[in-house]
């Protein structure tokens, strides 16, 4: 790595990460810019950037995003979430902790299927107005929900962008989520539970006469078209369906997400170019610079360097490098965006496994990656966009929830979550393999 | 026709004044929109009925336009009490420009031009001299294209 090459890519990379990190320029434009000059000046070329599967843009991951967000757009026309959500609230007899418990699970539920940020754009908003007929801060139930968001999200391979980069470069599937990581996301939705009974006791004040203007509420009226409804689940359950037969089928997530966009299109009366207008063109954009930028830091050798390090570093220990991984992740990943985190450090976990004979496929080392980078969001009111979204919404309804309110919660909800995963990494891969 | 010819007495408040009655004043009278005035009693920007009555929309609601329909009737009556122990000046959107202002000599389609580019149901005409702005009065669409209008031929 002494080529002029690979410490122009270095200080390309680095400029272009503090440009998306410190928020001044659009993490659109900096990633975008950061990909020309790595083009203009030679760390990488057309060929490696637009067709080669390691060291170029990955299309599975462009293709399945565009068309999850296609279909969750059009999902979210029908009301559906946010009938579940009263539905849920009523049955909750609006007993605080009990409505906490329910909104908490539909939120985890929904995020390991939707983006973590359209989850909480459709569920603060019932939020804010189950509070104000309980009258009580929501504050407390929108900081549960994000945190929900962030760790069902982790479920599954479509759950956060993260996975979705973690499946492609390391060649798994939705099974592999489901099998290795759901039982872990669920355990962690219990234990969150949990800690918000404790951490939120004060604010859960039951008052009969409040919960009856609960009971007022006429979920039925939140769905607009019920055809479009049903079309729109008959698609999702298809859409899962061919992410788990994938043994059977063969066909990628992306291909499946974009079967499925095509055939929600084609059934509704939704017109294409509204679909469309739902897919966050600038992300894609964004996730397009940053593979080409990270690509160069491979075709130039930098993550081969990165990676042999870090190999030396764990001592040939892959618990230690399993661990290291981990809490590494959950700690960056609370400061920075945890998308371009994953992406640099997929060829790196990908090197590293190989490094430990684990070839492509399973290997413990993606679900530390996954692990660290999905729940560290959580420890500060900066680590996800989901939180930063949620942060905007209560501002805007005048119940404001400061950077260090979040935070404190944050740091204790991360610091469990995390040590358990940790255990759960330890017993199931090392202690009983 | 001049500016200070269309310029009519109109109901104005200010930034402290309570919201909840000027929100009645408009209804009472219904206006279009009110000129609010700033501590000084000079022009400070235009309150259109639309703002006031998106204040009372929660933002709960701005935010998810679903959930109008879950809300009962019951409910949707005491939407006014969202403005209770609110200010003027804190319906006023922070984008809010001050009020557009004719000189009293401006020309009917001056006016026209005016209220146009700003998008406003009212135009204030005032005078403005060493002291500040002194208000003679206020010119509305409605009263703008009636004179307008009036001057139309018919058609045949």
């Amino acid at each position: 790595m002494s080529d002029w090459h690979s410490w122009a890519a270095i200080a390309v990379f680095v400029v272009a990460y503090v440009a998306i990190i410190s928020e001044r320029v659009h993490r659109t434009a900096a990633a975008l810019g950061g990909a020309a000059v790595m083009l203009t000046i030679g760390a990488t070329d057309d060929k490696a950037a637009f067709f080669d599967e390691r060291s170029g843009i990955d299309w599975n991951v462009i293709f399945l995003l565009l068309g999850m967000m296609a279909i969750v757009g059009v999902l979210r026309q029908t009301g559906l979430f946010e009938y579940l959500a009263i539905w849920a609230v009523k049955r909750a007899h609006g007993k605080p902790f009990r409505v906490m418990t329910m909104l908490i699970v539909i939120t985890a539920t929904a995020s390991a299927l939707l983006d973590n940020v359209t989850t909480v754009l459709l569920v603060a908003p019932v939020t804010l107005l189950v509070c104000e007929r309980l009258a009580l801060p929501a504050a407390p139930f929108l900081i549960a929900e994000v945190m929900a968001s962030n760790i069902g999200g982790t479920a599954t391979l479509v759950g956060d962008p993260p996975n979705i980069i973690i499946a492609s470069r390391g060649g798994l599937t939705f099974n592999d989520f489901l099998v290795h990581l759901a039982p872990i996301a669920v355990l962690l939705t219990a234990v969150l539970v949990l800690l918000c009974r404790v951490m939120f006791r004060k604010a859960l004040v039951y008052d009969e006469d409040r919960a009856t203007e609960v009971m007022a509420l006429e979920e039925r009226e939140a769905i607009r078209d019920h055809r479009l409804l049903y079309q729109g689940l008959a698609v999702l359950a298809l859409v899962v369906v061919g992410f788990v037969a994938h043994p059977v089928l063969h066909y990628a997530p992306s291909v499946v997400a974009l079967l499925g966009a095509g055939l929600l299109i084609a059934v509704s009366k939704v017109e294409t170019g509204e679909a469309l207008k739902e897919v966050e063109w600038p992300t894609l954009a964004f996730f397009a610079g940053l593979f080409i930028m990270v690509g160069s830091l491979i075709e130039t050798g930098v993550i081969g360097e990165i990676s042999r390090a870090l190999a030396d570093a764990t001592g040939g220990s892959e618990l230690g490098a399993v661990m290291l991984l981990l809490f590494g992740s959950a700690v960056l990943s609370g400061v920075v965006d945890n998308i371009p985190y994953v992406a640099t450090m997929a060829p790196i976990t990908a090197d590293l496994a190989h490094g430990f004979g684990g070839g492509d496929g399973v290997h413990v080392l993606w679900w530390a990656l996954a692990l660290g980078a999905d729940l560290g969001g959580n420890a500060t009111a900066i680590g996800a966009s989901a939180n930063v979204v949620v942060l905007g919404i209560a501002e805007r309804n005048r119940q404001p929830i400061s950077f260090w309110q979040f935070t404190r919660y944050g740091l204790i909800v991360t610091a469990v979550t995390v040590v358990l995963s940790a255990g759960y990494l330890w017993l199931r891969y090392f202690a009983l393999s | 026709m001049r500016a200070r010819d269309l310029a009519v007495e109109y109901e104005s408040v200010r930034v402290d004044d309570d919201a909840l009655e000027a929100a009645r004043l408009m209804a009472e009278h219904q206006l279009p929109g009110l000129l609010v005035l700033d501590r000084n009693g000079e022009p400070k920007a235009i309150l259109p009925a639309s703002q006031v009555i998106k204040a009372l929309v929660p933002g709960y609601v701005i935010e998810d336009p679903a959930l109008a329909a879950v809300i009962d009737e019951k409910h949707a009556d005491r939407l006014c009490e969202a403005l209770r122990g609110r200010r003027v000046g804190d319906l006023l959107s922070d984008k809010a420009a001050r009020p557009p202002i004719a000189d009293p000599d401006d020309t009917a389609l001056e006016v026209a031009a005016l209220m146009a580019q700003a998008r406003s149901p009212l135009v204030a005409v005032a005078r403005r001299d060493k002291a500040g702005l002194y208000l003679l009065g206020v010119i509305t669409a409605s009263q703008l294209l009636h004179r307008l209008l009036g001057y139309a031929e018919p058609h045949e």
